[in-house]
């Protein structure tokens, strides 16, 4: 298998500060990847040394098979960067800006500007400096895509987008990757990535917390569960969910005759149901796993049933 | 059409000419109405027959000196102690300083320089061009000084030769770039708009103070040595022409700047 992205040891420090710390990554030619990670994780870190705008401290990288240090501007032009925090100012028009961009990365088809501008509902003839945000973002977007670069590195690429433009974009990744493309895309929420990245990776301060198809992280997630049962004591309902595995964070309170309940559950919803079966259920509800509260699990450590806290 | 922009040449410089040939206009136009002002009067406040002459005598010599006023009756001296070494002096040293802290320092903080770096093209291909780019517009500026001064030495029966006149435009515009390279090289080394800044504007203030204290006394006269002040106006260009050692040390250190700022700036994280 061929890798677009080899990270190996990759550290980057600022002053006595790890911006990044032993990064292990292999992303395959031609797969989405996410990276996860809070503010200040390394997402940003790891994308601006893939573009060489800074160094690594220790370890190596490669970027479609070249150190970026040594590919140069050549290995650029056949990547498209979007930065997170994208600033674009001037009194140039949208279309003017991206012509110049144009003439500083890979060769780019004809009319291709025109063909995103309209998929992203841009405005092209406007001075960028009158441009919203969401449509500077999309100006963004279009001079990373118009080039069909080989490796698309997006920081939070939907950040200031409305709904319908995050699905436009959504469309273009997929082409992208149809079309051969490698697709490296971070996010703070695993929610803006979930829908099209094969692969994630966590990261927390620095260090790749887990890499992960979302499939897999989906089945690790917790469910929030509450029932309301009657004809039974707390102490019997204690017992009788006691034989339950993957429970957590339980808590039982009497509402008149019935006992209302609710906990968190990792796993098969299956020995619940059952459990629950050996009484009276007036209510209940299982909701979907919660990506989110998993991931923010996994910002601070690896959670386990027993000690796993929201938002900790 | 769009294909062929890519190999267009010197993408950078374009853009930089581009977003900056109104504010290089109206510098013009500035430079026309203090050159129109100033050597407009030379008849009025030079000349060998206005009273200027002994107003200026009565003056204390230190501060005579200090000012660069030399020989105000001739239109040569006038035009350099009025025009050159002073207002033209502090006109194209601001030039500089805010050309120079645009080219780099400021691109940088503001964030916009992240992602043209992350785009084909070197770090010294940026700095090159966008020196380049700021020497183009200096060479605009010069050309209308020149044309200004050719005016003047008509209307103002200044005596200018032509080739002085080319000489001490030389000499102004040294002083500006000088001020500029200084500007990119700490934006180069810093990514700082305000290091930039005050970079740019020490060179030029320590180079006018060198040169003021320098001429108080025989004593002092060791800071003209190293006043690039000196070295482009010691030599009085608009009387006697070009000075080639001086525009040579001006000049050289401007682009010494230059190759140092690009050493590091090749070298150092970009944002961070």
């Amino acid at each position: 298998m061929s890798y677009a992205i080899e990270t190996s040891g990759l550290t980057k420090k600022f002053g006595s500060n790890y911006a990044l710390s032993d990064v292990d990554l292999a992303i395959p030619t031609g797969s989405i990847f996410g990276l996860i990670g809070s503010n200040g994780a390394g997402k940003t870190t790891i994308m601006r040394i893939l573009l060489d705008v800074m160094r690594q401290t220790a370890g190596t990288v490669k970027a479609l098979g070249v150190n970026p240090r040594d590919g140069g501007p050549e290995l650029r032009r056949r990547i498209g960067f979007l930065p997170g925090e994208l600033i674009l100012d001037g009194r140039c028009t949208g279309r003017y800006l991206l012509n110049h961009y144009a003439s500083i990365s890979g060769p780019m088809a004809p009319g291709r500007i025109d063909e995103l501008a309209e998929r992203l509902d841009v405005e092209l003839d406007r001075p960028i400096r009158k441009l919203s945000k969401g449509n500077k973002q999309k100006l963004g977007l279009v001079q990373a895509f118009m080039h069909r670069p080989e490796l698309l590195v997006l920081d939070e690429p939907t950040s200031g987008l409305d709904p319908i433009v995050q699905i436009a974009f959504q469309q273009l990744t997929l082409e992208a990757q149809d079309n051969g493309q490698t697709i490296l895309l971070s996010s703070h929420v695993l929610s803006e990535v979930e829908d099209i990245a094969d692969d994630v990776a966590v990261l927390r301060r620095g260090e790749v917390a887990t890499v992960s198809t979302v499939a897999a992280l989906r089945a690790q997630a917790l469910r929030r569960v509450s029932a309301t049962v009657s004809g039974a004591g707390i102490d019997e309902v204690e017992r009788m969910l006691s034989s339950v595995s993957g429970l957590s964070e339980q808590e039982l309170r009497s509402e008149g005759e019935a006992v209302a309940l609710t906990a968190r559950l990792g796993g098969s919803p299956d020995a619940f149901v059952k459990a629950l079966a050996a009484v009276k259920v007036l209510d209940v509800s299982i909701e979907a796993p919660n990506l989110e509260d998993a991931v923010l699990g996994l910002y601070d450590e690896m959670p386990t049933r027993s000690s796993y806290k929201k938002g900790d | 059409m769009a294909t062929a922009s890519y190999s267009r040449r010197l993408p950078l410089l374009r853009l930089s000419l581009r977003e900056s040939w109104i504010a290089t206009i109206v510098w013009g136009m500035a430079t026309s109405a203090a050159m129109t002002l100033y050597l407009g009067l030379y008849q009025s406040l030079g000349g060998s027959s206005s009273g200027f002459k002994e107003l200026i005598a009565s003056l204390p010599t230190e501060l005579v000196a200090t000012l660069g006023i030399t020989d105000i009756s001739t239109g040569s001296g006038y035009a350099q102690s009025y025009f050159f070494g002073l207002l033209g002096f502090v006109l194209y040293s601001i030039i500089g300083v805010s050309w120079g802290t645009a080219a780099l320092g400021a691109d940088e903080e503001r964030g916009t320089l992240e992602l043209t770096l992350a785009h084909g093209v070197s770090r010294t291909q940026l700095l090159s061009e966008r020196a380049v780019s700021l020497a183009v517009r200096l060479l605009f500026l010069g050309v209308v000084i020149v044309v200004m001064l050719l005016i003047l030495n008509q209307s103002s029966q200044l005596e200018l030769e032509v080739g002085n006149m080319v000489a001490v435009t030389c000499a102004l515009l040294g002083l500006s770039f000088l001020a500029a390279s200084t500007a990119i090289l700490f934006g180069a080394c810093t990514g700082r708009r305000s290091l930039s800044l005050i970079g740019g504007s020490g060179v030029v203030v320590l180079g006018y103070v060198f040169h003021a204290v320098g001429a108080q006394s025989d004593s002092l006269s060791f800071l003209n040595v190293i006043s690039p002040y000196t070295w482009a106006y010691e030599n009085a260009p608009l009387t006697n022409g070009f000075d080639l050692g001086g525009l040579a040390l001006v000049y050289s250190l401007g682009l010494v700047f230059l190759v140092v700022g690009g050493i590091v700036f090749n070298r150092r994280d970009i944002g961070s």
